[in-house]
């Protein structure tokens, strides 16, 4: 149980290639914390400098209160969890679990008495003697997460530890974690991909691109108030719709013009926006597929769009509409919201407009892609 | 030219394109590679300047301890509290300069004439004078001991520096212990590499560097220290192996040379197609025994070629087992002069390398086999293909893309495939100047030149040669084959 | 109507495509037929040669296969002035009575440790070290008196051998105590996975008696030899150094390449290249010379050329490092996070993973030297007692009393195919995992 601290921390490959800029963060005692971004974010290199396995180019990194920039991966006390697991094929389970105990000299019956507690609670106590080979996908993912936790560790290191696995064993693991977190209250550090994992898994979410942080947060900050164009395009699923729009400033009032809308951004916002200064401008204007509404009694203040594609997931519908100039936006529509009438003309190429509450968009400046309102 | 319109090219025009596009491509390579050759040599002596540089700034900057360093080597690590290393450095000098002195300056110092005090009789006694052959190993070995430690010395001078840096930034030194430590650990590669370098350095790159010097001297059977001296003849040697006249042996070498290639491509490729072919006959499916034939035919492999390989070759022999048949049968009434005419024996021994090298070949084009993918064959036999559209379509150019690499260290091999020929017919019939037969290789041919006509001088020539066709040929086909990888990314 | 044709016209056409095939594969056995006959002719022909007298049917390859008589004469001729066949017995009597005796030991031992469960470790472990040390006594008297008394000179003989039979005990007993570790046993759900694995831990205790009482023996009681004879002995041992240097240089070197990065790696792979591209003879008078200056030429030929085998092993990484890159690296992270040193992962991890790179490249390190004339024999130059069973052979094929030495070649050959075919044939398998993941990977 320690806090980490990143400062400045950077990588370079090779002279050249610059892998992480300048990468700072702080991370709290047993706090959990998740790196998340598209791959060659450099968020898996970020987390190998943490273990040790890549050198640190730059910067401090600090585990609890020691400078372990040049201290070897075992002397760091840290686990880590890979994601091809890397389990040892020639030992069985119990002497994978076993393997770091022994390496630290630890007596008999210390080892024994964690590996069992440790299979104990992943529920792999009946595999224990068994080899690698012979077991399924999640088993070696918890023998993997069992190997780790018989340490003790300060710091709990995790390498897209689910990615490997088919969806419904992700969806089970994933609240897997979430239990052993309860149960293991260490720091953990969590890489992924997805960002439904980082969303539910996480305290605080650092989403990264091209070796930048872009955004560090809690789930709920990150999605309510991206801070940039990726971010927001990131967090959330089916992603946040993008439309170019004109920003109009009338006395204290911030409107956004569109597709020949009108759109008041209500008093919040237009606090924000005056307080940075912002005149009327061109913007993109984001709206998340789910706070979109159909609209079938033809008030005003609506967008009309032809529907292209016509996705029943279930619960509800996802519509892909192409507007007026081409740009194609995706609607997340509660099937219970519709009639049996309503829902039978939804077909290809059927007019339909929308609208949507002014209060749950966001306005990103076109050129530097960051958020107006933040 | 773009793409589209390559794809949309007939067989004959892609190659030709392909070829155009070679050649066109050529200039601009060599260009390259002399450009990358230029810049290799500029970073060389710029990386020679800044070390100049470090070491005249690391000498201002240093305390006591570094700049004493100059002078006695490690003696900063040990007054930082670092015995192990410094020892180790102090160790080194000293060892260093007590070879210098006592041993390594004389020959040094008579490495350009190799010697000029001849033996002699005085009387019955004989006196003893210079030992060429010492001089130049020992010479050799010297200038190798003068650059390790003008490295060791560069090293021992940055290790202050280092030092220096980290007490100044307030971090602690490592100690003897922790550099044992390392050994085993961050340092591993040192003592993993440290035994199987200096075995490499001792017994391939010295008499390597041995050797090629000795190409430049009249090293031979007149010249034998420590009976007599011998001294460098700048490029006579290489005059001598490659231009024609009744003393020099260009003739023999345009020979020998021919027939090397010419084997190493037969014992090359025949045996690939022949083995290739072997594998796909064995593993059909409906074969029965597949692991029988297998078995007996790597029975070659496992047999020590010294037994089967002499045992086969008298077979063939004049009074060979074959002959003998053959003519009790009356097939034929002269013995078939397999060993005796240069034609036959060049001819058998191509064909009893088939015997040696097809099972090789059988056991790799096996494992290949398995390996392609079963659904590219079952997507052919959809799209209409029959067994040998393909054969031709996919197990060749998979083959041929998997084992690209593997050709090209077999022809190496066999252009260096010693053995066959020396226990097949050790380079018989004879009869080319230079002492040298019909069927030899440029190996066999050096091998003779060392061991029964001790004439060094051409053997290292020879030597050398080898190395320079190895070389040519390496880096062409190096240079071709990424345009191979192109177009038939099976991966 | 129709459609019954189109049933025949089918029928019709399966048959003839049935037939085809059956044309095929008879051509394809038939050519194998003839290749086997080919390959096998020569190994025949070898073998029924070495079966005619030297002395009776004098001659070279004579114009007839079959021994008129067949006779053991030119096997006799090999082992000519040894006592081989006595001393080979002695050793293996050794070898098979001290490998039963401590079977039975350490089975006593191990039921000792049973029963003494419930106390403590430490006595556990007197239990087990006091008997074993009784049967060493056993097993020194036993090996004395089944030497006669070759022993009693020599107080250093009867120590050496006294310390390797100790070795052989104590690993023993680790092993034993491993695989029955009791904490072990209390894990629900063990089992043993593999049931034979009792049976393989006594042959491997057998075989490693064996070659203890050989070794034994060789210090012991030397026998005498003829020239075959100790040719053969120059070329085993040789074969037998040779392989546990050379295997120990090579996965190291591989190891390095493959797994660590460090400042130089590319370099020594590029250097390594361009000397390969030079011929290995063209060195062959430094080499000489170097050796000589050692002391390890002629009489000290076998040393001397363990020495150039292995010396310059560390080049041939290529296919052990192709090897070495297929294991993930994450297996080599994951350790050293798991508080494993470079040098734990090589041993711990790495090592046990690599047993088929590790047993190609144990039998070619042993193979090669069977086959080597050349180093061998101008290392040897000239000097009989120096040469390994190639130069020996070669000198008996290529002397102007062919005639007369002809089958003593043969038998000798058989002798050296035999076991060195038979243990390739066994290990096959590695075999043919090098070279394809070798050819694949250039």
């Amino acid at each position: 149980m320690a806090s980490l601290k990143l400062e400045h921390v950077k990588k370079v490959y090779d002279k050249n290639v610059v892998a992480v800029h300048d990468f700072n963060l702080e991370i709290k005692d047993k706090e959990f914390i998740v790196f998340v971004g598209p791959s060659g974010c450099g968020k898996s290199t970020t987390l190998r400098m943490i273990a040790g396995l890549e050198d640190i180019s730059g910067g401090t990194l600090t585990i609890g209160d020691r400078v372990v920039n040049d201290v070897e991966p075992k002397d760091r006390d840290i686990a880590m969890v890979f994601q091809n697991y890397a389990l040892y094929p020639h030992i069985t389970v119990y002497e994978n679990m076993a393997f770091s105990l022994r390496l630290r000299k630890m007596n008999n019956e210390e080892v024994h008495r964690r590996v069992c507690q440790a299979a104990e609670i992943l529920g792999i106590t009946e595999y224990l003697a068994r080899k690698p080979k012979n077991l399924s996908g999640g088993q070696r993912q918890r023998v993997a997460i069992g190997r780790a936790i018989v340490r003790e560790p300060q710091v709990f290191l995790m390498d897209e530890p689910l990615s490997n696995l088919d969806a419904k064993l992700r969806n089970q693991m994933r609240a897997e974690i979430i239990l052993l977190r309860k149960r293991i209250d260490t720091t953990f550090i969590y890489v992924t991909h997805d960002q439904t994992e980082a969303m539910t898994l996480g305290d605080r979410i650092v989403i990264m691109k091209d070796g930048y942080i872009q955004q560090v947060g809690t789930p709920q900050e990150v999605f309510e108030t991206p801070r940039n164009l990726f971010v927001a395009g990131f967090i959330g699923s089916p992603q946040m719709n993008f439309l170019k729009a004109r920003l109009v400033k009338n006395g204290g009032e911030y409107f956004a013009e569109l597709y020949g809308v009108r759109i008041a951004m209500g008093a919040e916002k237009s606090a924000k926006l005056a307080a940075k200064g912002v005149g009327g401008q061109d913007v993109i204007l984001g709206v998340r597929p789910e706070h979109t509404q159909l609209v079938f009694d033809g008030r005003d203040g609506t967008i009309e769009g032809t529907l292209r594609v016509n996705e029943m997931m279930g619960s509800e519908l996802h519509l892909h509409v192409d507007l007026a100039d081409g740009t194609s936006v995706i609607l997340r529509i509660p099937t219970l919201d519709l009639t049996e009438e309503q829902r039978r003309g939804l077909i290809y190429g059927s007019k339909l407009r929308f609208a949507f509450p002014e209060k749950v968009t966001h306005l990103f400046d076109p050129k530097s892609e960051e958020s107006l309102l933040f | 030219m773009v793409d589209l319109d390559y794809l949309k090219m007939s067989k004959p025009q892609k190659m030709l394109h392909d070829l155009g596009r070679f050649f066109t491509g050529l200039p601009g390579r060599v260009g390259r590679g002399f450009m990358k050759l230029g810049l290799n040599i500029g970073r060389c002596f710029k990386g020679l300047w800044l070390s100049v540089v470090d070491l005249i700034t690391t000498f201002r900057d240093g305390d006591w301890k570094t700049r004493l360093s100059y002078l006695v080597m490690g003696s900063g690590s040990m007054a930082r509290g670092q015995w192990g290393r410094g020892l180790l450095f102090f160790l080194f000098q000293t060892v260093f300069n007590l070879y210098m002195v006592n041993f390594g300056m004389a020959y040094l110092a008579k490495l350009n004439t190799l010697g000029t005090v001849a033996t002699e009789k005085v009387g019955r006694k004989t006196v003893y004078g210079d030992n060429s052959f010492l001089i130049l190993l020992y010479g050799v070995l010297t200038l190798f001991f003068v650059l390790a430690f003008i490295y060791t010395w560069r090293m021992n001078i940055k290790q202050n520096k280092i030092s220096q840096q980290i007490l100044a930034s307030g971090r602690k030194l490592k100690r003897t212990k922790d550099d044992l430590q390392s050994l085993m650990d961050s340092q591993f590669h040192k003592t993993l590499l440290a035994l199987p370098t200096l075995g490499v350095f001792v017994f391939t790159i010295l008499p390597i560097f041995f050797m090629i010097l000795v190409a430049f001297t009249n090293f031979d059977y007149n010249h034998q220290p420590p009976a007599k001296l011998f001294t460098w003849v700048g490029f006579e040697n290489f005059k001598t192996l490659l231009s024609s006249g009744s003393a020099s042996y260009g003739d023999t070498f345009k020979q020998v040379l021919f027939w090397t290639l010419v084997w190493a491509f037969f014992a090359t490729f025949l045996n690939y197609f022949l083995g290739m072919f072997v594998a796909i006959m064995i593993n059909k499916k409906g074969i029965k025994l597949k692991k029988v034939w297998r078995t007996i035919l790597v029975m070659t492999i496992a047999i020590p070629q010294f037994v089967s390989l002499l045992y086969v070759s008298k077979m063939f022999a004049a009074d060979g087992l074959i002959n003998t048949y053959l003519m009790k049968w009356h097939w034929i009434s002269q013995p078939i002069p397999f060993w005796t005419n240069p034609g036959w024996a060049r001819f058998t021994i191509i064909l009893i390398n088939i015997w040696i090298g097809i099972p090789y070949l059988m056991l790799i084009a096996t494992g290949i086999l398995m390996n392609i993918p079963a659904d590219l064959y079952e997507s052919a036999r959809i799209d209409g293909a029959n067994a040998v559209q393909m054969y031709g379509k996919i197990t060749l150019p998979y083959m041929l893309f998997v084992t690209g690499p593997y050709l090209l260290t077999s022809f190496t091999g066999n252009i260096n495939n010693f053995n066959v020929i020396f226990l097949l017919s050790q380079g018989k019939p004879m009869g080319l100047a230079g002492n040298a037969g019909h069927t030899d290789l440029l190996i066999t041919w050096l091998y003779r030149m060392t061991v029964s006509d001790t004439n060094y001088k051409i053997a290292a020539v020879i030597g050398i040669m080898v190395f320079v066709v190895l070389a040519v040929i390496n880096l062409v086909v190096y240079n071709l084959i990424p345009s191979v990888k192109n177009e038939e990314d099976f991966q | 109507m129709t459609n019954n044709a189109n049933v025949a016209a089918g029928q019709q056409k399966l048959r003839s495509k049935r037939g085809h095939e059956r044309r095929i594969n008879g051509t394809i056995y038939t050519v194998l037929v003839i290749m086997s006959i080919v390959w096998l002719v020569p190994f025949v022909f070898l073998v029924l040669q070495s079966f005619r007298s030297y002395k009776l049917e004098k001659g070279g390859m004579v114009d007839y296969l079959i021994p008129k008589t067949f006779s053991l004469d030119n096997y006799a001729f090999l082992f000519e002035g040894s006592n081989f066949f006595s001393w080979l017995g002695q050793a293996l009597i050794v070898a098979v009575a001290v490998a039963a005796v401590t079977a039975v030991l350490i089975h006593v031992c191990g039921r000792l440790l049973d029963k003494g469960e419930g106390e403590g470790r430490g006595t556990r472990v007197a239990l087990l070290g006091g008997s074993l040390l009784i049967g060493f006594v056993a097993l020194v008297g036993l090996t004395m008196a089944l030497q006669g008394f070759a022993l009693a000179g020599s107080w250093v003989k009867a120590l050496i051998s006294l310390a390797l039979f100790v070795l052989a005990g104590w690993i023993m007993a680790r092993v034993y105590l491993k695989q029955d570790s009791k904490l072990l046993r209390s894990i629900p759900g063990y089992v043993v996975e593999d049931k034979h694995e009792g049976l393989k831990k006594f042959c491997a205790m057998f075989a490693e008696f064996g070659a203890l009482a050989l070794i034994a023996q060789c210090i012991l009681a030397p026998m005498t030899m003829s020239q075959y004879v100790r040719w053969y002995g120059n070329t085993l041992t040789i074969a037998l150094f040779t392989s546990v240097i050379q295997t120990v240089i090579v996965l190291s070197v591989s190891y390095a390449l493959s797994r660590l990065r460090f400042k130089g790696r590319k370099l020594i792979m590029n250097v390594v290249l361009i000397l390969g591209l030079f011929p290995g003879f063209l060195t062959m008078i430094t080499l000489y010379f170097l050796l000589k200056q050692m002391g390890l030429t002629q009489a000290g030929a076998v040393p001397g050329l363990i020495l150039i085998y292995c010396a310059s092993s560390g080049m041939g990484y290529y296919i052990s490092k192709g090897f070495f890159d297929t294991i993930p690296k994450s297996l080599d992270e994951s350790a050293r996070i798991d508080g494993a040193t470079r040098f734990q992962v090589f041993l711990k991890i790495i090592m046990p993973l690599a047993k088929p790179i590790v047993i190609y490249t144990i039998l070619m390190a042993f193979m090669a030297p069977w086959g080597d004339y050349v180093f061998a024999s101008y290392v040897a130059f000239g000097h009989q007692d120096g040469y390994n069973v190639a130069v020996g052979l070669y000198n008996w094929v290529n002397t102007n009393d062919f005639q007369n030495y002809f089958t003593r070649f043969c038998a000798g050959g058989v002798l050296v195919a035999v076991p060195i075919t038979a243990l390739f044939l066994a290990l096959q398998k590695y075999y043919v995992e090098g070279v394809t993941g070798g050819a694949v990977k250039g």
